[in-house]
Order: C-alpha cells, then sequence, then structure tokens
C-alpha cells in the first residue's frame, strides 16, 4: 500500500522538530514495515506551471510554435526578444491562452525518472529551437494515455509556479507492507494510518468530521422504489445504498489535485464519480460502488426495485466491468436485482448495470462482507483491486452508512432513496485490563496516566475503576500527594490493582481481549524502548534430542573422517524417478498443490534423491565422489503415529562412485569402529522380501545390515537397470539406513584395555584357496588361533586378494598378523611355535600356505 | 673412526683364528669354521654400517613448495564436508542449548491443526492463504513454519510447568512454502522456531534472550530493534531487526531482518492446556538459509538443495 506522507501530515500534526526521516523510523518501527520510501520531489524539479502567449501553427506539421511565459522564471532560459520562451509543441489542444505545464531545458522528464533518466534539452525541431517541452499528464507520470498537454485550473495556479508546489509533488511515498496490518482495517485508510501516526508520536488525534460520531442517519426520502435484502448477515453485515440523480459526468479538462492524489496512491483517474468515490475509499479504507440504477431494475425484470445480496450457486455466470465472463462458485457473494446478478459483491460489478454516458440515476452502495468468503473470491477469480484488498482486512461495518452520506455531501447530490440494511449493528467492544497485566506482559513499567494518554489519543475511551480517567488519575494523584514520602514510581505502582476499562473505537474491529490492549500499548510506546533483560533460570543441563545428536555424530564421521559430502535435496520427488528406482510411488504422500510434477510424492528413502544427483555431478567432472543426506522420509505403509499424522523416520542415505566393498568398509567403519554398534549382514537374496525394500539396489551384489539384530537398512550395488534409466554409466553403489534402528542399538562398550610393553611381531602370510573359497573363512581361521593363544594380544589385517585371472581356479590371500606377548618378548621359536598353530588351521580349512 | 679401527683390529685377529682349524681334530673343524664365519660375517657387517654412515652426505634440501617428494604419492587430505546450512543449524542449536533450551526437531509432515488451528487461525481465515502450504490428498500438511511444533510442546512440558518449572524449548526443522523457486526464494527451507513459557516471562526477557542469542552467533555486541508484526499465535508481535555485525562487512546503520517473535497468544496457551492466566510464554522463529547466506555471501538460496559438489566444496 502507498501512503502518502503530505496527507499523513494533513490529518496528523507532526512536531516541526520531528524530521521526515524520523517520521519514517518512527512508522517503521511502532506501526507498519516500511518496504520502500519514494522521494518524489526530485522527480519533479524544475518543472513550471506556464502560460502560453502565443500557439502558431507550423507549416507541413502538426506542430505549434509556441511562445510562453514561464513568469519570473524566464529570465533563467533562452528567453525571445520579447521576454518569452519559445518552445515547440505537437499537441493538438495547445493554445494561446492556456496554462500548461512546462518541463525546463534541464530537467528530467518525471515519466522517465527512476528509469532512463531522460533529460529535456534546447533543441531544434523542424528549423525552430524548442526549449523544454509541454508536458502531458502521461510524461508527468500521471496517465498512460498520449493525447495531449495536460491544462491547468488558471484558479489554482499561477505562471512560474512550481508544479512540485501547486500540486503537492514534494512528498514522500511510503510503500508499506500490507502483511503486517492483516488485522488493521482501519489503517487501510489514509485517516486511520494517520490516527496511529498521532499515537505513535503521542499525540491526541483530531478526528476529521467524518470520525467524530459514525452513528449518522440519513433520512429515505422514498421518491423512488427501491428495496434492499440481505439474505445472510454472515455473508454482508450492513448494506446501505443512496440512489441520486447523476450531474453531468464530464470529466474536468484540467489535471487536478485530485488525479494526482489518486497516483500517489498507485491509482489511475477513470471519471469524476469514480475518482471521488476511490478517494474516499483511500481515505476511510470503505470501498464504494455504483450501479446504473435503471437497469439495475431493467435486469431484474422491471416490477421489483429490490437489491438481494445472497451467496452464488455453483456456476451462475456473470459478465463483470472488465469484460470477462465469471462462473461463481458457492463462496462468491452476489449482489442481484431481484436475483439476477449484477456485482460480484466485494470484487468488481456486472457489465449490466454499468455506469455510461446514458446513465442517468445512480445507486451508490457502502456495504461490508465476510472476508472470508471475499478471501476465496479473489483467489478464485483472480481480482486483486484496491477495493478487494480493503475489503478483505474486514472493513467495520459501523462507518459504512457515514462514508456513503460523506460521498453524497462531496458530490453535492441530494439523494432521492436511501436504504441501510444493518441488521445486527456491531456493539462497541469493552475490555478490562490493569496496569500490573499491562507492565507484567511487556516488562515496562508505565504509569497508569501514560497508558491512559496512549489509549486515548488514538480513540480508546478509557475509564478507571468505573470513573472517566482522567477524573480518576486526577483522584489517584490527590490520594498520593497529601503524604509526600512516596517516591515518584509508585503513583504506578499504587494503581497496578486499578481496573482499567478499554471501550474500543468503532472503527477497530480487531480488539477482542486484554492482550489486544497491551499490544498496542506496547507498540505505541514503542517495543523498542522496553529494557531487554533475562529470565531466571535453575541449574539444570539442557537436553537435545537424541537422534539430533546421532545426526551430528553420522556428520562427523561421514565428512569429518570418511571423507564424503553432505548434502540437501528436497523432500518432494517425482512419479518418474520412483518408478525409475522401482519404488512405488502409490506408496508415496501425494502433493496435490505440488509446483510441478518434478516435486509431487513425499519421498520415501534418501537413496533416490541422491542418485538423481548423480549424472549431474558426473557431467561437472566429479568421477570419485560419496556423498549423504541425513533427512526425514514416510511413506503410506508406515502409518500414523499417536497424534494422527505421518509417522516419519530419520534416514542416512549414501551414494558412492565406487564398487561394493568401497562402500561396505564406509558402513562398518561407520557402524562398528566409530559408533560400536553390533553389526552382522547377509547377502540380499534376489527376490527376498528385504531386497523388495531396496528396488534399486542389485541382488547378489549387496547386503541387508543389521544392527543389533533389527533389519537397519542395506547397502550394495546400485541395479544395472536402474543406473540405465538414470543415464549413469559408472559403477556406483548406495545406503540406506533407518536411524532410529541405530539409535536403539546398545553401543559395545570397549574395556579391559591392554597394551603390551614387549615388542610387537610382524608376520606376513599368503594362502593360495579355491577361487570360490570366501575370504572370511580364512580370516575367521586365524582370528580363532589368535584367541585362543594365552596372553596375547594381536591384530590381523588383510593385505590383498590376487586373482591372475578372472576364471583361474585359485586366488592368494594375503595377511598380515601382528602379535606380542603380555608377559615377555617372543622367542624365535614362540613365534614360529604360534605361526606353525595358524598354518596347520589354515591348512585344515583347505588352503595352501604359499 | 676409533670404532672402524677396533673391528679392523677384531677382523684381524679373527682371521689369524682360522689357522687353528689345521690343529683341530676332523670331525671339529667344521662347527669351528661355522662359528668363525658367523663372528666374521657380524664384524663385517658392522664395518659396513660404521663405513656407511660415514658415506652418509649432508642432509638433502626439501622443496617447499612441492606437494610431495620426488616419485612419492602425493599425501591426501580427506575432503569430506558438512552441509553450509547443517553446519548453520548445529551452531544455533549449540548457543540455544547452552542458553538452557533442549532441543528437539520438528516434523516433515504435519496436519491442519497443528499448522493453523492449535495457532489460533480460525478457520478460513485469510491468514492462512498467507503461509502458501502444500498438502497431501489426504489434507496432511508439509509444515509451513516451524510454529506447528509449539502446541506439542506446550503440552509435552506442561507438567513440568505446573510443577513449577518452565518451559523453553527450540525447534529446528525443514519447512516448505508453495512458491516458485528463484534466486531468493525456495519452497523447502529451514527455521528454526523457540517457545520460553513461565509465570513471569515477559516480553523485554524475549528481546533479552534473542538478543543474546545474536550476540553470541556473531561473536559481539549488537543493537537490536523491532517492528510491527502480525502473526495470530503472538500477542503482541513483531519482527526482531539486528544491526548488521561487522562479520558480516556491517559498519553501523544497517539493519537486518531476523525473525519474528512474539508473545504467545492466551488462545494458543488455553488450547494446550495451560492458563494463560497463570502463565506467560514468548516464541520466535527464524530462518537457517538466512544465517547462511550472509555468513557466506551467497547470491542464490537454491545452491543449498542442489547437491552440486563444485557449491559444496567450498565449505
Amino acid at each position: 500500500m502507498k501512503i502518502s506522507l503530505n496527507k499523513i501530515k494533513q490529518y496528523a500534526k507532526i512536531p516541526p522538530e520531528v524530521s521526515d526521516q524520523a517520521l519514517v523510523d518512527l512508522i517503521g518501527s511502532r506501526l507498519v514495515e516500511v518496504e520502500e520510501v519514494i522521494d518524489l520531489a526530485p522527480a519533479y524539479q524544475n518543472i513550471f506551471i506556464v502560460k502560453v502567449m502565443k500557439a502558431a501553427p507550423i507549416e507541413g506539421t502538426h506542430l505549434h510554435l509556441c511562445e510562453i511565459d514561464a513568469g519570473a522564471q524566464n529570465a533563467n532560459f533562452d528567453q525571445l526578444e520579447n521576454g518569452l520562451v519559445q518552445v515547440v509543441c505537437g499537441a493538438p489542444n495547445v493554445r494561446a491562452g492556456m496554462l500548461a505545464v512546462w518541463i525546463a531545458p534541464g530537467a528530467i522528464v518525471p515519466e522517465t525518472y527512476g528509469g532512463e533518466n531522460f533529460k529535456i534539452g534546447a533543441r531544434k525541431l523542424c528549423g525552430y529551437m524548442s526549449n523544454g517541452m509541454l508536458a502531458g499528464a502521461d510524461e508527468l507520470g500521471f496517465s498512460d494515455e498520449h493525447k495531449a498537454i495536460a491544462e491547468i485550473d488558471p484558479s489554482e495556479a499561477r505562471p512560474g509556479d512550481s508544479f512540485a508546489e501547486v500540486f503537492g509533488l514534494n512528498d514522500i511515498i511510503l510503500d508499506v507492507e500490507n502483511k503486517s496490518l492483516t488485522h488493521r482495517p482501519d489503517c487501510f485508510g489514509l485517516i486511520g494510518f494517520a490516527r496511529e501516526v498521532a499515537g505513535i508520536l503521542g499525540q491526541k488525534f483530531d478526528e476529521p468530521e467524518i470520525y467524530r460520531s459514525l452513528e449518522v442517519k440519513l433520512q429515505n426520502p422514498e421518491k423512488l422504489k427501491l428495496a434492499v435484502k440481505i439474505e445472510d448477515t454472515k455473508l454482508c453485515p450492513r448494506y446501505s445504498c443512496a440512489v441520486f440523480d447523476l450531474q453531468e459526468q464530464k470529466p474536468s479538462k484540467y489535471l487536478t489535485k485530485q488525479v494526482i492524489f489518486l497516483n500517489k496512491a498507485g491509482m489511475r483517474a477513470i471519471s469524476p464519480m469514480v475518482d471521488l468515490t476511490n478517494i474516499l475509499m483511500l481515505e476511510t479504507g470503505q470501498p464504494l460502488h455504483a450501479f446504473d440504477y435503471d437497469k439495475l431494475v431493467t435486469v431484474g425484470g422491471g416490477s421489483n426495485a429490490q437489491i438481494i445480496v445472497r451467496a452464488a450457486e455453483e456456476g451462475e455466470r456473470l459478465q463483470l466491468l472488465d469484460g470477462k465472463t465469471i462462473e461463481c462458485t458457492p463462496d462468491d457473494i452476489l449482489i442481484t436485482s431481484d436475483n439476477v446478478p449484477v456485482a460480484l459483491a466485494g470484487a468488481m460489478g456486472g457489465k449490466n448495470t454499468e455506469i455510461d454516458a446514458s446513465t442517468k440515476r445512480v445507486v451508490l452502495e457502502s456495504a461490508t462482507f465476510s472476508l472470508y468468503h471475499l478471501r476465496k473470491t479473489q483467489m478464485a477469480h483472480g481480482i486483486f483491486s484496491e477495493a478487494i484488498t480493503r475489503f478483505t482486512k474486514g472493513q467495520p461495518a459501523a462507518q459504512a452508512l457515514a462514508v456513503l452520506k460523506a460521498a453524497l455531501d462531496e458530490m453535492g447530490a441530494k439523494a432521492i432513496a436511501v436504504i441501510d440494511e444493518y441488521p445486527q449493528p456491531e456493539p462497541k467492544i469493552t475490555v478490562e485490563t490493569d496496569l500490573k497485566a499491562i507492565n507484567g506482559l511487556l516488562g515496562t513499567e508505565y504509569s497508569l496516566k501514560i497508558v491512559v494518554d496512549t489509549l486515548e489519543n488514538v480513540g480508546f475511551e478509557v475509564k478507571i475503576d468505573g470513573k472517566m480517567a482522567s477524573k480518576a488519575i486526577q483522584d489517584l494523584s490527590d490520594e498520593f500527594a497529601p503524604q509526600n514520602t512516596v517516591p515518584p514510581q509508585s503513583e504506578a505502582r499504587g494503581s497496578q490493582k486499578a481496573e482499567i476499562e478499554v471501550l474500543s473505537p468503532l472503527w477497530r474491529t480487531d480488539i477482542h481481549i486484554e492482550e489486544d490492549i497491551i499490544e498496542e500499548v506496547g507498540r505505541l510506546l514503542g517495543y523498542d524502548n522496553i529494557v531487554p533483560d533475562l529470565p531466571k533460570r535453575p541449574f539444570l543441563e539442557a537436553k537435545i534430542d537424541p537422534i539430533l545428536k546421532l545426526k551430528d555424530q553420522l556428520r562427523n564421521i561421514l565428512s569429518d573422517k570418511l571423507d564424503m559430502h553432505e548434502v540437501l535435496t528436497y523432500s518432494f520427488v517425482s512419479r518418474r524417478l520412483l518408478q525409475q528406482v522401482e519404488q512405488n510411488p502409490e506408496e508415496s504422500y501425494k502433493i496435490i498443490n505440488s509446483i510441478s510434477p518434478e516435486l509431487q510424492c513425499f519421498r520415501q528413502q534418501i537413496v533416490p534423491s541422491l542418485l538423481s544427483k548423480v549424472r549431474e555431478n558426473l557431467k561437472a567432472g566429479y568421477h570419485d565422489f560419496a556423498f549423504y543426506e541425513l533427512n526425514q522420509v514416510t511413506s503410506r505403509k508406515l502409518g500414523l503415529s499417536d497424534d494422527g499424522v505421518p509417522e516419519m523416520q530419520d534416514h542416512l542415505g549414501i551414494v558412492m562412485l565406487a564398487d561394493f566393498y568401497h562402500l561396505k568398509a564406509k558402513v562398518l567403519e561407520m557402524l562398528k569402529a566409530e559408533l560400536g554398534v553390533k553389526v552382522e549382514y547377509n547377502v540380499l537374496a534376489p527376490g527376498s522380501k528385504i531386497a523388495q525394500e531396496y528396488p534399486y539396489l542389485e541382488p547378489g551384489r549387496a547386503i541387508e545390515v543389521r544392527v543389533n539384530g533389527c533389519s537397519a537398512g542395506a547397502c550394495g550395488e546400485v541395479e544395472k537397470s536402474v543406473r540405465r534409466s538414470l543415464k549413469i554409466t559408472e559403477m556406483i553403489t548406495a545406503a540406506e539406513l533407518n536411524l532410529p534402528i541405530i539409535l536403539d542399538a546398545p553401543i559395545i562398550k570397549k574395556h579391559d584395555i591392554v597394551v603390551s610393553r614387549y615388542p610387537a611381531v610382524e608376520r606376513d602370510l599368503t594362502l593360495r584357496v579355491g577361487a570360490d573359497a570366501p575370504f572370511g573363512r580364512f580370516y575367521e581361521r586365524i582370528n580363532q588361533v589368535m584367541q585362543a593363544e594365552p596372553e596375547t594380544i594381536f591384530k590381523l589385517e588383510p593385505l590383498s586378494i590376487y586373482q591372475a585371472e578372472a576364471d583361474s581356479a585359485t586366488k592368494n590371500l594375503s595377511f598380515r598378523l601382528k602379535f606380542s606377548d603380555l608377559r615377555k618378548t617372543l622367542a624365535p621359536d614362540e613365534i614360529s611355535g604360534i605361526m606353525e598353530r595358524i598354518i596347520k588351521e589354515i591348512r585344515l580349512a583347505g588352503a595352501e600356505v604359499i | 673412526m676409533l670404532e672402524l679401527e677396533q673391528w679392523k683390529k677384531e677382523l684381524k685377529q679373527l682371521n689369524q683364528q682360522y689357522a687353528k682349524i689345521r690343529e683341530l681334530p676332523p670331525e671339529e673343524r667344521s662347527e669351528f669354521g661355522r662359528k668363525l664365519n658367523a663372528q666374521k660375517q657380524q664384524i663385517l657387517a658392522k664395518i659396513k654400517a660404521v663405513q656407511l654412515d660415514d658415506a652418509e652426505p649432508a642432509v638433502e634440501p626439501i622443496d617447499i613448495s612441492a606437494p610431495c617428494a620426488p616419485n612419492e604419492p602425493i599425501p591426501r587430505i580427506a575432503r569430506g564436508t558438512r552441509h553450509p546450512l547443517m553446519v548453520e543449524l548445529q551452531n544455533v542449536m549449540q548457543i540455544y542449548q547452552e542458553m538452557g533450551f533442549d532441543v528437539m526437531e520438528s516434523r516433515q509432515l504435519d496436519d491442519e491443526f497443528h499448522m493453523f488451528e492449535s495457532l489460533n487461525f480460525p478457520p478460513g481465515h485469510p491468514a492462512r492463504d498467507g503461509y502458501d502450504t502444500f498438502r497431501t490428498e489426504e489434507g496432511f500438511i508439509p509444515p509451513a513454519h516451524t510454529s506447528t511444533m509449539q502446541h506439542r510442546i506446550l503440552k509435552r512440558y506442561r507438567a513440568h510447568l505446573e510443577e513449577g518449572g518452565q518451559i523453553s524449548v527450540v525447534v529446528p526443522g525443514r519447512v516448505f512454502r508453495n512458491e516458485d523457486a528463484d534466486a531468493t526464494h525456495e519452497h523447502t527451507f529451514y527455521q528454526c522456531e523457540g517457545v520460553f513459557v513461565s509465570k513471569d516471562a515477559t516480553m523485554g526477557q524475549m528481546l533479552g534472550v534473542l538478543k543474546h542469542f545474536f550476540e553470541a552467533y556473531y561473536g559481539q555486541q549488537l543493537r537490536i530493534k523491532t517492528q510491527p508484526g502480525y502473526f495470530p499465535f503472538t500477542e503482541p508481535s513483531c519482527e526482531l531487526l539486528i544491526e548488521k555485525p561487522a562479520a558480516l562487512g556491517g559498519k553501523g546503520g544497517d539493519w537486518l531482518e531476523m525473525l519474528g517473535c512474539g508473545m504467545i497468544h492466551p488462545n494458543v496457551l488455553k488450547m494446550a492446556g495451560i492458563d494463560p492466566k497463570e502463565h506467560h510464554g514468548f516464541a520466535w522463529g527464524g530462518g537457517i538459509d538466512r544465517l547462511a547466506m550472509l555468513k557466506y555471501g551467497l547470491v542464490d538460496v537454491r545452491y543449498f538443495e542442489s547437491a552440486k559438489l563444485s557449491f559444496l566444496e567450498e565449505f
């Protein structure tokens, strides 16, 4: 919303010591977020009101050679002998005697200000010197039409006057964020906004005429038939309207202050009547709408002049003023003429009752509608006008008739019929609070007087212990005065318990509870004046959710020790990806309003998301990487949790450009060595139930990982068909692990750690075994022998597996053994004894020692 | 040198002993010879070792600009990385935990009740539109803010509150908004929620806690200010701004909008079974992405969820 600071200053008296910058800062900190501050003045420098003294056609062109009088400004420019300035003008309406707007040489054409900043100069046109230009409303930035030059009412200005000064363009426009005023319909009117500005400056707002009493009465002259029926007051709490004879609709030939005011608010001029209602809307927040009375009656069948406000029926059609025909939903509210739709309430009028040149009588509507419904209308039909923006904040019904009356007065129109349907007038709301509650919630020490003043400044009526506030405060201070021993701040303390009764003004639809009042006090006096404090807390440790702790631990291991990159990917994946990795899309929760088909399904596992990121990284030149993600997943299969929402699981997904063994090494290192949980693993058998859980893994080339006896996930090579569909030619492996299983597993504690004081012996051992013989068989045998050795500590490390050809009958397994005795240095015969026991056992297992 | 002379002398004596072989009976000669040979080999080895030591050239120079010695493998430094957002999240959680806030994570699928109703959004209220929520076929909602956890926290810690304790919890989590992604908007991002409830919580305490948090996070004293805001679940509500810290190139006078906050609305407390006459609370929520963007001077928020190694390697 655009707010003119000049307009605010017109309603609220800004003390001279408050600079514009200070005022903008105050508004930003106590009323609404200011998104942009636009200083208009620089755009209108060196633009003057001039009188055209002579306008002679230049033969063979559409141009006129003009001599203009810019009053005292003439002397600053290239003057003709007669003291005037010469300008060439192409507008058809230029004529001697008119007042026009002159953009003098050196000035920027306002329309281009902030963009190309086109600076006008003195240049020759058709051989004639033209100094600057005579401007049209479009060039001045107030119209989209390029037709004629702007003409100025001679009663408004004199030649040589600054254009900006005459039209109030030395102004600052605040573009404020509407969202933070969602609950403040009153602030969507400039008067309401100005009232708040007065409030934050600590001044009593001087209410303009219309707000001194909203409870106006309008006599119905009943010179014409008209009835209004509201079917449901929830949809339409109040419907007021007046019929009057339309005076001549000729737009003023002058560029008026009204037009410029509308422009400053981001609106365009349309016709005198519409402009007037729009200006009233900008000032009060109450939108108005005009119908052609005679069309209205005809559309409704001609017999009953009756307006019925009702909910639309599904599919009901109405052509709107912009020419578009809409199909209504039952959430829309319709204004009908005896049930025939004539307007989409709050949004736009119908074509069938449009005001045009033939209009003789007008029905002017001032009504309020359910903001809930209008919000839906806005969304369903994509209408985002200034009017509906205000309606959807919930304009107070209390002011509808007062604004209608103001409109009639401004137009000088005499109503020939007036209807005000307001079946259940909104009462004024009273809220009770006390000083203790206010200071207690804010953490302040405001006195009763300052609280009362703050509230009264913006229109609240305040009673203390049942008496009008001013009187009550006087009584309270009298009570304390004679004792004289009371320190000054006790004025506040003494009246902590005083019951404060706050009667909210009719335009404040947002005040319902004590906290609403506390917010007003805190905000108007400035949250920034609250002294920051810290709560006291007991000496107890704060706890972190164990799953968060585990995730941090895993990041330490995977990123810092195992050389992997942590990534994040979206929780939503495409149906297509699920199909590519052979997961069932039906098991995913589906997003019905997804941004794109790429983001339609909530992911069931992490790995598919990671797989979808492999190709891109390969193409970026990475050929040896491992990445992982820790995040939540879910699927319909998991069911719902106790509070009726989908059960979520924290998973770890890893994808690595390496073969099975490299991934296995990292997964085992992470689980066994780093986390210290008990791990077992089985080959993922083709067709097994567990293999179906990880359909993207190649059965037979992957393992199920079991932690503490529970299935915790799987890891292995990614199926060829999956790789093919993801266009990955490289070998990739993946692991998906369920974190709660790992979290629940007991940690195998290392204890009785012993270190030998004696030298360790190192022996390498190479075995020739059958190509099909599993490595583990020999590893385990050696392990067993070593474990049986008394008082010996040992380490067994695989060194290599060598197989000459893929079809060789044998392979060589090499191990490195390191052992030491806890009691002594091992003698050569003792060493050979151990080695012999190992060799004997290995030979039994079918290996040849080489 | 002396050592070498000594060994040479011993070798000479040993050689002389070979002459004795002839004097021995034939069956002892081979045993005697083997022993002499073994001793001779030992002495020769010692002599060689001493000579080698002497022949050692001066210390070989190193090329300090080279990554490794010639013919040696280049030492590989592990290049694993943590995601910058997760690093910031961890930093944030740690500060709050040290300040006395329990930490728990928010869930990534929730419902209408936790997203809106429990937070005092009346049914059909336009304020709901402002959150641009996604929805599943079943009507579940990937939460648009971490405030979805407020009701759960209040209920979970209610007994503790009634025993005279306080509620102090922060909730980091992933949130979602149905808006098109561009350089400054993401439909998926991270927030951290905070909730504090006690018998005498004040807005002053809220400002104090948040000021302290940002001072700890940026490691310097900071000025804070507020601007009024509107959230149905807090009242009063405001946005907190901090003066741009020196670490981010702030020179004073620039302000950064950091989070939304306010005193918990009495209806929110009531709905969780907490008497708003007995207890007050404050809550806040702010984006983690923004902290990371500011810290690293990032211009495009979309990198975070891109899984591009070329981006992640920078951290």
